[in-house]
């Protein structure tokens, strides 16, 4: 004890001495140039075009390291990035589209290079299935042997369209591509450059940046290899493309070869499994410039409440994720930290079965089958009508975001410009006519047509409900809600959860499911596999051939104006069956260190970096 | 330090004075009432038990329970399937559902004292938090039993046969049980999700009780061992016994104390693996609830609506720290070397009895 | 008893393959590794489906696979041990390689800290029995016991993070704080040295009154914000450490040991200066090396010099004095970085994080930064760690202690004219070490396997999240490297436990029973 307090003493003595000869020296902060973004999940390679490594981070720093000739700004336009090049359609028929694609001249890879028109061509490679078995890389239809180039592209839409292979203009500077038909939303599938000169070189085992005309040599060598449909040398370079970008790790011993792009940020280093951290490309001149930030970093925290904790820390300067409305309450009270709601790509909706689902060889006979004819129809009626959405918003999605609306049109979404015109022609009012007693109220008579002993919680129809993991909160929240709300019109609904629910999305058991979809980009047929009686993605066993042909439609570009008219005429066929109803937008929140200027979320990908060249302190 | 050393030696001298207060107390008495006469001593272990026991009733009374067609009303007048309105008045600006539990008097400007309309508070959309909390509690306090009796049987078992018999069923018993040891809990709760999900939390705890008796089957086997070789197994052999006869009759009354306090461990610890495992999305899952379900999914609210992070919370705590303190009593009285504290009036009166007797 | 470890190695290896093959094929069947696609609206969902099934083999049953898998590990007897990759195209090899280092990193110091302290604790409560303290400690450690981690950690984030660095700003301690800390304090002591009532007090007040001067002495120079000891500080604390190890080591009355250790105190403070020039210009992990190699010579030579016969406890004595007298002048070197350390752009001002293991915006070069800054990121998660596990260290050491206490042996020690410490130090603390020892080994063989949800909730990428990553995308080739490393190393412990035993304890012996 006696120790104990002498030694208090000195300390003591000591810390005065300190406050003599220091002399506290003024904290002046310079203007921060480093923006920190969190990510939730990990860098795991720089090229996300494979299969495996098709996740968010990866795309994120993708995207702020290169550029190409469009991207979806944050009210879902495609939008030209003029700056790196232009494209035009030079041939216009139903079987003979073509458009070319252009590169502005002088644009520059990070290593001095100049971008051409074959750098483009390397696209073709990874969306083209016969390309890739013409040229002896593998079929990415086997189910066995993987194909040269792991791409994830094939099989889309360019796969089924493309005609022959791209042709170079005589300056090089421009591809044409052909299509067999005028294929809808064909903005979306133009091709984007690729430093073909850098996998040449490291297909041939170089470590080290090239000259530019060694450079140049190599790119040579690769469009020779892609006309000639060189097996040897297209594989060497396959394997560089899909294996060798996969790293997490990134110092001054990484391939610099790996990291040559053209966008406004240069991978600089990344910590396995921690952070990557970009800095400002110098050479950049492929899309607008910037305006001040000079390093990006992404720092991986999985878990929400971490997250925003950081944040209240000053750890991360952004935050975007779909928190839960605690989350978002704690945020706005952090100081200095500025809460952007809004909403995500992905909508809620809930779906009933009529049938059983293409691939499934179980039987359906619940309260909903389309095989009982008008009876399944009413109760199907009744379902929807009684479904709680406007209390589900009101209790769970407007703490999140205070903007939220009940969506209701199942092609659009209310941040589209069609929506407006949609609602309403549709045939939704009679889902949103009068208010939820009422609507529950007509619910309930309906059912008494086939139950007439049916009242408030007689429980008459049993219906199976089929919801997210179950230790998804919200939807377990939304799953309570829809078990009380339907009760009152007769309704006893079976809540309990399911693992791994998705795998269960197509089996007769269940009568009723609600999830989300999440479309990744917007298209004119973005719905179609939903609905369509052999659409993938049909899992209600729905089957409607005046639906079918209208769908079918669609599968050709149209004016704007003819698109809205048939998504209309689909969706009052959908209503009229009481097939599915949409329920909300998923929210999101972004919360961003007051500071920072100029972050705009954006619902669809590469959602909060898409602008990067507009931030700044 | 000088101190502590001479009043160190001073207990020591006292020994004989002590256990002439011990052997007082005990003549007469057998093993078990020996054991329950120190447990009643120990006040941590005694409170608890009043506490969990309270709890208990508190807990299960409260919902709604069906045994089997029979429906008994609980006392508290909500479910965790009712959905009133959220409520707002009370509430700080800008929260809903905020609880309406006081201990503030009137006049010093509280809501008076009581529990009011939700005392924990509402949920997200709306549902009564104190029942949800309940609903929770019987879950944890049911997972902590299933788990202590199947984890406390199989060990048992396991060890005694493995301790008992010794040779290759040793061997083998004790390799199954390294076997075992390596399954982590979280891939049971995992496949037990994924397939079972739905047959409800009781199936869940019997499974993580099938994989949690290893500690326990370990120590049994050691206490086995060591009592085989005393002298009244000997003579119980001597007299004709049967093996059976050896093992419930004379070992396992002796190696009771080490299972029991074991097994209070093993509960104090189901409920906190219950607590992980619902947090890591393995546990119970929605639409039931448990209280470790309730802290994770309300982990954010700390800083916003606290009640819905503490409430479960301090449930969580109250049931384990009540156990452990259990099996610290159980422990203490179980263990012949271990002494209560000796009060200051029995060294006194001791004194005068041994100088007496002298 | 080589033919025993051989023996027991084989059976170990039967047992890792029979729960390899059973975990691998629960994991299987865990779920659903195509669950993203099914729900994909991309036009191509079902060429993805096609790759994922191609690249996780899918199409073969898994418990074929499981063969398929134990190829590659078996692989290993040739030196090319094959652990697949991850679902995101890394080699788990590479994965794992990173994530130990990191999970050591975080579960040794919390481990060593709960140990010592948890043993510590133990045996003051034992040698305490039913006093005041052991009261408090055995709440405190069964309440420890009860507390979920992640509710742990969201209340230490809170407070001795975002809190903290938010009174950083501004490091004057609330007249509040300083009362509210000081009686807090001042009950603390009072309860540990217990005594008759007017004694309590005493200590009470003495120890309530000199916490709340030095808080208000802290705060008013704004210590937390330029902390530092100084070589006045240090020196006294050395003296102070020179007494305490001396105590414990071979106590006060042997002189040679005192002055030893008092010496080294004395060439702590002359090479004060030395060294701070040492740490400015030739920083790095050698420096601290030699320093240490240096500090156990000089031990040795002041040893010798001091103690004509029975040298060993005197170099004893000397060696560990010198060793926690270099900890604290390491110390006061953190303290005197800890500035210029947050006046970094990086940290700005905030030093204490809640995530992460480091700070990926701090430049690399310092020294002194880098590793502060791996501290700093150690601190929370090594706290929550240490909080839930010491109690446990506590609860055994008592009790094996206060068994050994009743021990004959004991008896024979006090019996014979021992003083008090030799027969604990010596006799009792000896034998209670025995079977901690082979408890630690399993127990950090254990927490090898990562605190997944300490990991979790700190952000750190070590076993555990791999662990938790791998089962929640159905990674199987991570899941079964994470669980072939762990599981290896846990029944090796189990061995080793049984070997040391054996070793230590004379009456036991390896092989039998």
């Amino acid at each position: 004890m006696k120790l104990n307090r002498s030694a208090k003493i000195a300390f003591a003595v000591a810390s005065v001495t300190a406050l003599v000869l220091g002399v506290a020296a003024p904290a002046v902060a310079a203007t921060r140039t480093t923006v920190v973004i969190v990510a939730s999940n990990a860098l795991t390679s720089l090229n996300p075009g494979t299969p495996d490594t098709n996740l968010v981070t990866n795309s994120d720093v993708a995207y702020l390291s290169g550029s190409g000739f469009t991207y979806y700004d944050n009210k879902k336009a495609l939008i030209r990035n003029t700056t790196f090049g232009t494209f035009k359609v030079v041939k216009n028929s139903n079987t003979d589209f073509r458009v070319q694609y252009t590169v502005n001249p002088g644009r520059l890879w990070s290593d001095g290079t100049p971008i051409t028109g074959e750098d483009l061509l390397l696209s073709h490679i990874l969306s083209s299935s016969d390309y890739s078995k013409a040229a002896g890389l593998g079929d990415p239809g086997d189910t066995k042997v993987v194909p040269a180039f792991n791409a994830g592209g094939y099989t889309g839409v360019y796969d089924n369209s493309i005609v022959g292979e791209p042709t170079l203009s005589s300056d090089h500077m421009s591809v044409t591509l052909r299509f067999n038909k005028k294929i809808p939303d064909w903005e979306l599938y133009g091709p984007g450059p690729s430093p073909v000169h850098a996998l040449v070189l490291m297909a041939e085992g170089k470590t080290k940046l090239g000259t530019i005309a060694e450079n140049e040599a190599a790119r040579d060598r690769f469009v020779k290899a892609f006309q000639t449909k060189d097996t040897a040398t297209l594989k060497k370079i396959g394997k560089v493309w899909s294996e060798d970008f996969n790293i997490n790790t990134i110092n001054d011993s990484t391939n610099p070869l790996l990291l040559v792009s053209n966008g406004g940020f240069l991978v600089d280093s990344a910590v396995a499994d921690q952070s990557v951290t970009l800095k400002l490309n110098p050479k950049y001149n492929s899309g607008p410039k910037t305006s001040g930030i000079e390093t990006i970093v992404f720092k991986f925290i999985s878990d929400g409440t971490a997250a925003a904790q950081a944040l209240a820390n000053k750890e991360i300067d952004v935050y975007q994720g779909q928190p839960t409305a605690d989350a978002v309450a704690q945020l706005k009270a952090i100081k200095g930290v500025t809460v952007i709601g809004g909403t995500s790509a992905c909508y809620e909706h809930v779906d009933l079965r009529v049938g059983v689902a293409s691939g499934e060889t179980d039987t359906y006979n619940g309260p909903f089958a389309a095989s009982s004819g008008q009876k399944g129809k009413d109760l199907r009626t009744a379902f929807l009508l009684a479904y709680p959405r406007d209390e589900i918003i009101e209790k769970l999605i407007k703490p999140i975001n205070s903007n939220a609306v009940v969506v209701n049109s199942l092609f659009t979404l209310p941040d589209e410009a069609a929506y407006a015109k949609i609602v309403g022609p549709n045939g939704v009012s009679k889902y949103t006519a009068g208010t939820q007693e009422k609507r529950t109220a007509t619910a309930l008579s309906l059912v008494k047509k086939y139950y007439p002993s049916a009242k408030a919680g007689s429980g008459s129809v049993k219906v199976t409900l089929l919801w997210g993991q179950p230790s998804n909160q919200r939807r377990a929240s939304e799953a309570a809600l829809v078990k009380a709300a339907l009760a009152k019109a007769g309704f006893d609904v079976n809540t309990t959860g399911t693992s791994g629910w998705s795998g269960h999305l197509g089996e007769s058991k269940f009568d009723a499911q609600f999830f989300a979809w999440c479309p990744s980009t917007v298209t004119q047929t973005g719905t179609n596999a939903n609905f369509q009686s052999d659409g993938g993605n049909n899992f209600l066993g729905y089957n409607n051939p005046a639906l079918d042909t209208i769908l079918h439609s669609l599968e050709v570009k149209l004016p704007d104006s003819q698109i809205t008219a048939k998504y209309i005429q689909a969706e009052r066929l959908l209503m009229a069956d009481a097939i599915s109803l949409p329920i909300f937008q998923h929210p999101a929140a972004t919360a961003v260190n007051s500071d920072l200027v100029g972050i705009k979320p954006a619902p669809l990908t590469p959602n909060l970096v898409w602008n990067y060249w507009e931030w700044h302190y | 330090m000088a101190r502590k050393n001479k009043k160190a030696v001073e207990t020591t001298t006292q020994d004989g004075g002590e256990n002439a207060i011990f052997n007082k107390e005990t003549e007469g008495l057998s093993q078990g009432q020996i054991v329950l006469r120190r447990f009643v001593r120990h006040r941590g272990a005694m409170t608890s038990l009043f506490v969990i026991i309270g709890l208990i009733l508190f807990v299960f009374s409260a919902l709604d329970q069906k045994i089997g067609p029979i429906k008994v009303p609980g006392w508290w007048h909500y479910n965790t399937e009712d959905l009133p309105e959220l409520r707002s008045d009370g509430c700080k600006e800008g929260l809903v559902g905020c609880p309406t539990f006081s201990l503030r008097p009137k006049f010093l400007g509280g809501a008076g004292f009581g529990l009011g309309e939700h005392p924990f508070g509402q949920d997200d959309i709306g549902r009564d938090y104190f029942a949800l909390v309940m609903r929770g509690a019987q879950r944890s306090i049911m997972v902590m039993f299933v788990i202590g009796i199947i984890g406390g049987t199989l060990g048992t078992i396991i060890g005694a046969i493995s301790g008992f018999y010794r040779g290759w069923i040793d061997a083998v018993l004790m390799r199954f049980t390294d076997f075992i040891i390596t399954i982590p809990a979280i891939i049971i709760g995992s496949v037990v999700g994924y397939h079972f999900g739905n047959l409800g939390v009781g199936f869940l705890a019997f499974y993580l009780g099938l994989f949690a008796w290893t500690g326990l089957s370990r120590l049994v086997r050691g206490e086995f061992l060591t009592l085989r070789e005393r002298e009244f197994v000997d003579a119980a052999r001597v007299a004709g016994a049967s093996n059976r006869r050896i093992i419930f009759k004379h070992i396992l009354p002796n190696a009771v104390g080490v299972i029991i306090v074991s097994v209070t461990l093993l509960m104090s610890g189901a409920i906190l693996l219950e607590t992980a495992l619902s947090y890591l999305g393995f546990g119970v899952v929605a639409p039931d609830v448990s209280l470790g379900l309730l802290i994770s999914q309300y982990q954010d609210s700390f800083t916003t609506r606290p009640w819905l992070f503490w409430y479960p919370g301090l449930f969580i705590i109250t049931i384990a720290l009540s156990i452990n303190f259990i099996g610290d009593g159980l422990r203490d009285a179980f263990d012949p070397r271990q002494r209560r504290r000796i009060t200051k009036k029995e060294r006194e009166s001791a004194k005068v009895v041994t100088k007496a007797g002298a | 008893m080589l033919a025993y470890i051989f023996r027991r190695l084989g059976i170990l290896s039967v047992i890792l393959f029979g729960s390899s093959f059973i975990l691998y094929n629960l994991a299987a069947i865990s779920g659903d590794p195509l669950e993203a696609l099914r729900t994909s609206s991309e036009p191509n969902a079902k060429q993805q489906i096609l790759a994922l099934t191609r690249s996780l083999q899918l199409d073969v049953p898994p418990p074929l696979r499981y063969f398929l898998w134990l190829k590659g590990i078996l692989a290993g007897f040739t030196g090319h041990i094959d652990f697949g990759k991850t679902r995101d195209a890394q080699l788990v090899s590479s994965a794992i390689a990173t994530a130990i280092p990191t999970t050591i990193r975080l579960v040794f110091l919390a481990t060593i800290t709960a140990i010592v302290l948890g043993i510590t604790i133990g045996i003051v409560t034992a040698l305490r029995q039913y006093s005041r303290f052991d009261y408090a400690m055995t709440f405190v450690s069964f309440l420890m016991f009860s507390l979920p981690i992640f509710w742990v950690a969201v209340l230490l984030k809170e407070f001795l993070a975002i809190q903290f660095n938010n009174f950083l700003a501004n490091p004057q301690i609330p007249i509040k704080w300083t009362i509210g800390l000081s009686i807090a304090t001042g009950i603390i002591w009072a309860a540990v040295i217990s005594g008759d009532r007017k004694r309590v007090w005493q200590i009470f007040g003495v120890v309530a009154v000199a916490n709340a001067a030095l808080l208000t002495l802290l705060s008013v120079t704004s210590w937390f914000i330029k902390p530092g000891l100084g070589p006045i500080v240090v020196f006294g604390m050395s003296i102070g450490i020179a007494y305490g190890v001396t105590q414990l080591s071979t106590g006060l009355q042997n002189k040679a040991a005192l002055r030893s250790a008092q010496t080294m105190a004395v060439i702590a403070l002359v090479l004060y200066y030395p060294n701070q020039w040492l740490f400015d210009h030739h920083a790095g992990w050698l420096l601290i090396l030699v320093q240490l190699v240096a500090t156990i010579g000089i031990a040795f030579a002041v040893g010798l010099k001091f103690a004509k016969i029975d040298r060993a406890p005197t170099i004893r004595t000397a060696a560990i004095t010198g060793f926690l007298i270099g900890i604290i002048t390491l110390l006061d070197k953190f303290m005197q970085t800890w500035n210029p350390y947050m006046s970094t752009d990086a940290v700005n001002f905030r030093p204490i994080p809640t995530t992460g293991q480091v700070n990926s915006l701090l430049e690399p070069g310092n020294f002194w930064f880098t590793t502060l800054d791996i501290l700093v990121h150690m601190i929370l998660p090594t706290i929550a760690l240490t909080l839930i596990s010491f109690a446990g260290y506590i609860r055994y050491s008592r009790g094996t202690l206060l068994e050994v206490l009743n021990q004959d042996y004991i008896r024979t020690a006090r019996a014979k004219g021992l003083n008090e410490r030799t027969v604990i130090m010596r006799h009792a603390f000896r034998n209670t070490m025995i079977p901690l020892t082979t408890i630690m080994v399993v127990d950090f063989a254990g927490l090898i396997g990562g605190a997944i949800i300490t990991e979790r909730v700190f952000g750190w990428i070590g076993m555990g999240t791999l662990f938790n990553k791998a089962i929640n995308s159905f990674d199987l080739n991570l899941l079964m490297a994470v669980f072939f490393i762990t599981a290896s190393l846990s029944v090796l412990a189990n061995l080793v436990a049984d070997l040391l035993y054996s070793a230590l304890d004379p009456r036991i012996r390896a092989g039998k029973g």
